[in-house]
């Protein structure tokens, strides 16, 4: 007896070894209380499920391990000391806030693993304290950072302004949440247009995230100036509040724009949130010109009974598909095969572009460089611009509340 | 005489004020008063609990919050309005808070008072995770038309739903003095807040007395939960900034002293509201919130000690 237990123990770690082997780990971090975040994960292990479903990379099966961050940096950084060091994973994958990954930038720095990056996108906070090549050439940001975020959105109000010469965008008004991602974003913006010839002004409110309910001396400062373009940078919980007290106050600019990381569950449903826009990098609206796009938002929607709402999910179903593509050209997961690899990465993705990595202002493996411009329309995120991924014409302007 | 004398002065000098803001902008009275009506309205439940039951609800907040999500739920199942559930949510939700009361409270009331701090912060991690686990971090606001009803005053337009909390607090404040005063039940409740060993003597229930206030106050608090849902969105964190200004209100007006947080609020609303209009003084208006009650709790400190 004892020694078919022994035998059976040599077994089982036989096994368990040679398994190990044949797989191939990526370790992941998400806040998933977040439901961008949680529709991340979701679609990364969906994409992983469809490659091993079809045999796999270089032979092997990924195996994706999500540990949540909790949006906090200690977890982050606890996150991904647990994924190396004890789930010894081959790669690392995922992020959302910028206040994590700065936080976990000295680990990974520190392990130097090949990560290929979904969120963060405050440069300041994160791609300054990755550096430049080489220290930082093991990570890939998929998602643009803050300043071409906002240079594409430049150029893409300029775009619409020629093709519909009855809008105007020069006088800009920022309402922005007085916290670290608010401030810093006006600040940002206001450094970028104004050289542009653009006149830019902007307050501050609490977020209902922090405990504010009242918008309107923002909203009051907004209505004087008589702004052509109104945007507004907070959290989901602030979007429908901030439209009701627009509208109590009767304050309806020609444009009217929202750039949270996320929405609330009801926009789609409010009538106040009709012809208002926002800034994304994919919507259901993108199956309308993408197969791609539509694949994805099929499969998802049949995997988890629910629609996929949220960029991230495209994003991160377009990172996993990058980074298996990779392992199988470089063979496998040896670090300096995989990066050349990545190097070479041309993806059609879901999100209606072909994704490659080129140089940023610090990094040299920058994903995507640019936004999109959408607008609410009928309940559902239209595409306005880029003009190659319209789905629904401008609605301008947008009119006087009723 | 003298207090006679000193109410006709700050009498005078609160309509001065009101008429100087009025004559500067209509709306920083408006919005002042609106936010006062809403911090009110939150903050006298739970002093009611700290000045019969003495103890410092840190999850009063969260109460709110599960009341407002029980709300939304049940509002969005049966498609009616959030003010026809209030009634049902805020009965459920003082059973909820009787529940509570028995189960954990009722046990901590002899401990040290850090530990009752624990307890309640303890029951607001709970609340707030168990919502998350049941409903993710997904924030959810009901469109109603109603909350956008507005007014204007010359060029100045502006909304005035709001005023629903202030009538809220008014109501709470009067109701409750009414409660506490001409009741059995409630002139037990102040007996047990002013000396429970004493009530305990003449025969009151001081457990059930307890129990009855800590449920009431988790009732009340959850009636505000389904008004609170009609103006903000929700989720789980919604809650923990209003026990924090709730718990600075109360501790500003005094332990007990619900009509000390109605001028509280009052004078914290529109401080607020003041500094929100000024340009220049926008980002301070958060701070000011914490200036006043530090400022007052000074006073009131080198006062008593005078005394």
């Amino acid at each position: 007896m004892k020694k078919f237990v022994v035998a059976l123990a040599v077994l089982a770690l036989v096994a368990g070894a040679s398994f190990g082997q044949n797989v191939i780990k990526i370790g992941a971090h998400w806040p998933l209380s977040d439901p961008g975040s949680a529709e991340s994960a979701k679609a990364a292990q969906m994409a992983v499920d469809e490659i091993n479903k079809a045999g796999g990379v270089a032979g092997k099966q990924l195996q994706l391990i999500v540990v949540d961050d909790e949006a906090k940096g200690d977890k982050g950084v606890a996150a991904i000391e647990k994924l190396v060091t004890v789930d010894k994973v081959d790669v690392l994958f995922g992020g959302f806030t910028s206040g994590v990954e700065a936080a976990i930038v000295p680990t990974l720095k520190k392990y130097g693993i090949v990560t290929v990056a979904t969120g963060a996108a405050t440069s300041g906070l994160v791609e300054n304290p990755l550096g430049p090549s080489p220290d930082s050439d093991f990570y890939f940001h998929l998602h643009p950072w803050d300043y071409q975020q906002s240079q594409s959105e430049v150029d893409g109000f300029a775009a619409l302004a020629k093709k519909y010469p009855a809008v105007k965008t020069q006088k800009l008004f920022i309402a922005y949440e007085e916290g670290a991602f608010g401030a810093p974003s006006f600040k940002g913006w206001k450094a970028l247009l104004e050289p542009q010839g653009f006149t830019v002004d902007g307050a501050s409110f609490k977020s209902a995230l922090q405990g504010g309910s009242d918008y309107s001396g923002a909203l009051q400062a907004a209505k004087d100036f008589k702004p052509d373009m109104f945007w507004w940078i907070g959290y989901a919980p602030d979007a429908l509040p901030l439209l009701e007290q627009a509208k109590a106050m009767k304050f309806s600019p020609p444009i009217y724009l929202g750039a949270p990381p996320s929405w609330p569950a009801d926009m789609a449903a409010s009538p106040l949130a009709e012809n208002t826009m926002l800034f994304g990098m994919w919507s259901p609206a993108m199956n309308k010109i993408s197969p791609v796009s539509k694949k994805f938002y099929d499969a998802y929607s049949t995997a988890f009974k629910v629609a996929p709402v949220s960029y991230f999910s495209a994003l991160s179903y377009s990172g996993i598909y990058i980074l298996a593509e990779a392992i199988k050209k470089a063979g496998g997961v040896d670090k300096a095969k995989l990066i050349a690899a990545l190097e070479q990465t041309k993806y059609v993705s879901p999100l209606g572009q072909t994704i490659t990595f080129t140089a940023s202002k610090v990094i040299k493996h920058q994903g995507i460089q640019n936004q999109k411009i959408l607008q609410w329309q009928k309940g559902a995120q239209e595409i306005i611009w880029p003009f190659e991924a319209q789905s629904a014409p401008l609605t301008y302007p947008l009119p006087a509340w009723k | 005489m003298l207090v006679t004398r000193r109410s006709i002065l700050w009498t005078v000098l609160g309509l001065a004020v009101a008429i100087a803001i009025l004559m500067w902008k209509p709306t920083i009275l408006v919005y002042g008063i609106e936010r006062a009506g809403l911090y009110a309205a939150v903050a006298i439940p739970m002093a009611l609990v700290l000045g019969i039951v003495h103890i410092v609800n840190l999850s009063h907040g969260e109460f709110m919050m599960v009341a407002a999500y029980a709300t939304y739920f049940s509002a969005r199942a049966l498609k009616i309005d959030p003010y026809l559930a209030l009634l049902p949510v805020s009965l459920v939700m003082a059973l909820f808070g009787y529940v509570v009361y028995r189960l954990t409270i009722r046990q901590a009331l002899k401990a040290p008072e850090l530990n009752q701090l624990i307890l309640t912060f303890g029951i607001a991690i709970a609340l707030s995770q168990t919502v998350n686990l049941l409903f993710t971090g997904q924030s959810w606001k009901m469109s109603l038309s109603y909350v956008s009803a507005s007014m204007s005053i010359g060029a100045y337009d502006f909304g005035v739903y709001d005023f629903v909390f202030v009538a809220a607090a008014i109501l709470l404040a009067v109701g409750l003095r009414l409660f506490l005063t001409r009741t059995k039940m409630g002139k037990a409740a102040l007996a047990v807040g002013q000396n429970a060993k004493g009530a305990a003597i003449v025969g009151i229930d001081v457990d059930r007395t307890y129990a009855f206030v800590f449920a009431l106050a988790v009732g009340l608090v959850g009636a505000l939960g389904a008004m609170f849902l009609t103006k903000q969105a929700i989720f789980p964190g919604v809650g923990g900034p209003y026990t924090m200004k709730s718990f600075c209100l109360v501790a500003m007006a005094g332990v007990g002293n619900i009509t000390g947080v109605l001028w509280g609020s009052l004078a914290l609303g529109l401080a607020e509201a003041s500094m929100n209009g000024v340009r220049e003084l926008r980002d301070w208006s958060s701070i000011v919130f914490f200036v006043l009650i530090i400022a007052t709790i000074l006073v009131r400190s080198v006062k008593e000690k005078k005394a």
